[in-house]
């Protein structure tokens, strides 16, 4: 590739600061959060609780990053959570019938790739709006996982597996390590190499993007990919975990997931955003819980609380966004 | 009392009730409602009517929405069914209060109807067949405080906030908690009925208390969550849990759970299409039967662990007995 074409599908220089200053931003605010709890409770800064958040930030930001991805290209998955709901159910009924994790998970990443794949067909051919294609994925999900478990749960997993979830290795719960490598592999993705660069170009302009040849069909089709295979990736983190699987778990997994790329920093209008930001995003959404628990907070205030600060994190956003540019 | 009462005067009835008019009215239609497909709970009550309808050589018609709890879409389901106009109906409102106009339009219709689990607001009804949540957390709560012997600290899971079922269920812990004077009651969380939630908000939990022996969740699914929280941070705390799920089942067996409240849902879906179906053969029905919570534990679970469809419903005479309140 030339400079030249590389200069046009590439953030500027001064871009790419701006985006480092959200990113910035973003921490900042998690800080902020983390300085409240820490003087507000004994027991915040623990270790343990720490390794804690950063437990239970990691299933959010499974499904978040390789939503980042279709939302950097303007487009949303909201079969999401349904995805990961099937994904677990038929990867459960696997490991169950020939006793093999990795046959297993094996199926759920298949699983999770078709649907994101089968959701890319139908925005890239068939050329639904990503928000509707996905929404009647969405259905189509939960239909066949209703259908599929009758009601019933799929129980108790070998212990290897079980470690997957809930294991430590060198005293990091081994979904942290997981974290830190989607997270490493995620942002050298969308920052470092053409077919981020042109993910990001997409967004920011599909028309521009078409015209100096980028193949946006195909980098569509790949985004809307990863996105479920990241659901079938949390999926076995969630089997693994949870010991279990039955129908409705996709639904309290979903909004979390978009409202972390959003608190991320990433714009719904594409083109804008890192899969850093959408890990601050798990963070903080993951520390107001932990901190109402950790505080005894009453249940009846909790959504409120978690609500004016999703509503605060995006404003701040976009206040300082409108004052770097 | 007045139960049996009618109990005695029903058996004559019955006997001549058989002979004449059996033969005429076999193979009714009864359309079954309920309230989605992911809670086992309503799994239960469906194969509990079915096997009733078999028993007594009528069919049955299952109306469940496609989204858990839709209110909008059962009321099109009532629609449905009043111009389909089955022999009889076996009604749970997904919500008590704003189904009314669904029923009134059943009553409207002259479809004979059954209100079962929840008690519908309004409306006209053969006969209502439930049991109450309140009772069936107070009994719950009870046994886990009489097995921590009226001391420790505890922790409340809820449910959804807000729901009839998690507020009714709540009331039943901290009414069983004030009767136990050395109990402290550490938190009251919510966990939304979701296994995720209900194992996170425990992690978190255990961060700010070093010392929980016993957990009170407002349904299975977080009793579970809980109990893989506890396991994964290496602590023991007795666990409570509702619903009296197979998962629940195999965790009494296995030791890990304490026990599990039982809404005898098989029972509920028995009694209500058998009212249904003697309605329409003109023999006398049970008006109410509020059955009571059986609390399911290491020394009663064996009935409970069978299939669903070798359970065996109860005749119109032991009915007769669970009416008495």
């Amino acid at each position: 590739m030339t400079d030249i074409t590389k200069q046009a599908i590439s953030p500027s220089r001064s871009l790419v600061s701006q985006e480092a200053i959200q990113v910035f931003y973003r921490l900042l605010a998690a800080l902020l959060i983390c300085a409240v709890l820490a003087v507000l409770s004994d027991s915040f800064l623990s270790l343990g609780n720490i390794l804690n958040v950063l437990r239970q930030a990691s299933l959010t930001f499974f499904i978040a990053s390789g939503l980042t991805l279709v939302v950097l290209t303007a487009g949303l998955d909201l079969s999401v959570g349904a995805n990961v709901a099937l994904s677990a159910c038929l990867a459960g009924t696997v490991i169950h019938q020939t006793g093999s994790p990795l046959l297993g998970i094996v199926t759920a990443l298949v699983v999770g790739g078709a649907v994101g794949l089968l959701n890319g067909v139908m925005v890239t051919a068939l050329r639904i709006p990503s928000f509707i294609a996905t929404y009647g994925m969405l259905w189509v999900l939960n239909g066949l996982t209703y259908w599929y478990m009758a009601g019933d749960t799929i129980h108790g997993f070998p212990a290897g597996f079980r470690q997957i979830g809930s294991g430590y290795l060198f005293g990091l719960p081994i979904p942290v390590y997981l974290l830190l490598v989607f997270l490493g592999i995620g942002t050298l993705f969308a920052q470092r190499t053409i077919w981020g660069q042109e993910i990001y170009a997409i967004g920011a302009n599909p028309v521009a993007a078409r015209l100096s040849g980028i193949p946006v069909t195909r980098r569509l089709l790949l985004v809307y990919a990863v996105s479920g295979t990241m659901a079938g990736l949390a999926s076995i983190i969630f089997l693994s975990r949870l010991n279990s699987a039955e129908a409705d778990i996709g639904e309290s997994l979903t909004l979390p997931a978009i409202a972390a790329v959003l608190i991320g920093g990433t714009s719904l209008f594409g083109g804008v955003g890192t899969v850093f930001g959408t890990f601050v995003g798990a963070l903080i959404l993951t520390l107001v819980l932990n901190g109402m628990n950790l505080l005894s907070v009453s249940a009846n205030w909790q959504p409120l609380v978690t609500g004016v600060i999703v509503i605060l994190a995006v404003w701040l956003d976009m206040k300082t966004r409108r004052r770097t540019q | 009392m007045q139960y049996r009462k009618l109990g005695y005067l029903a058996l004559p009835l019955l006997m001549a009730a058989a002979f004449t008019t059996q033969a005429r009215a076999d193979g009714e239609t009864i359309a079954v409602f309920t309230k989605n497909q992911t809670n086992p709970f309503f799994q239960t009550v469906r194969v509990g009517a079915d096997n009733m309808a078999k028993v007594l050589n009528a069919k049955t018609l299952h109306y469940i929405p496609t989204k858990p709890d839709s209110i909008p879409e059962q009321l099109s389901q009532i629609e449905d069914v009043v111009v389909k106009k089955p022999s009889a109906i076996v009604f749970t409102p997904v919500d008590y209060k704003a189904m009314v106009p669904g029923v009134e339009k059943i009553n409207d219709a002259k479809i004979p109807v059954v209100n079962i689990t929840d008690r519908s607001a309004g409306g006209k009804f053969l006969s209502f067949i439930g049991a109450d949540d309140y009772s069936l957390g107070l009994e719950t709560a009870r046994y886990l405080l009489k097995a921590l012997s009226g001391k420790g600290n505890i922790v409340i899971i809820e449910g959804v906030k807000g729901s009839l079922t998690n507020v009714d269920r709540v009331r039943g812990f901290n009414d069983a908690l004030k009767e136990n004077p050395g109990i402290k009651l550490l938190a009251s969380q919510p966990g939304n009925y979701q296994r995720l939630q209900a194992l996170q908000v425990m992690e978190n939990l255990m961060q700010s208390n070093a010392q929980i022996d016993g957990v009170l969740a407002a349904n299975d699914a977080m009793a579970v969550g809980a109990i893989e929280a506890l396991d994964g941070a290496n602590r023991k705390a007795q666990v409570i849990g509702i619903n009296g799920t197979k998962e629940a089942i195999d965790a009494i067996k296995s030791g890990k759970l304490l026990a599990s409240g039982d809404y005898n849902g098989f029972a509920q879906g028995c009694l209500g299409t058998m009212m249904a179906i003697r309605a329409l053969r003109e023999q006398p029905v049970i008006n109410e039967i509020v059955l009571k919570p059986t609390i399911i534990t290491q020394d009663n679970f064996k009935p409970f662990d069978v299939p669903l469809e070798s359970r065996i419903c109860p005749t119109f005479e032991e009915a007769v007995k669970l009416g008495v309140k």
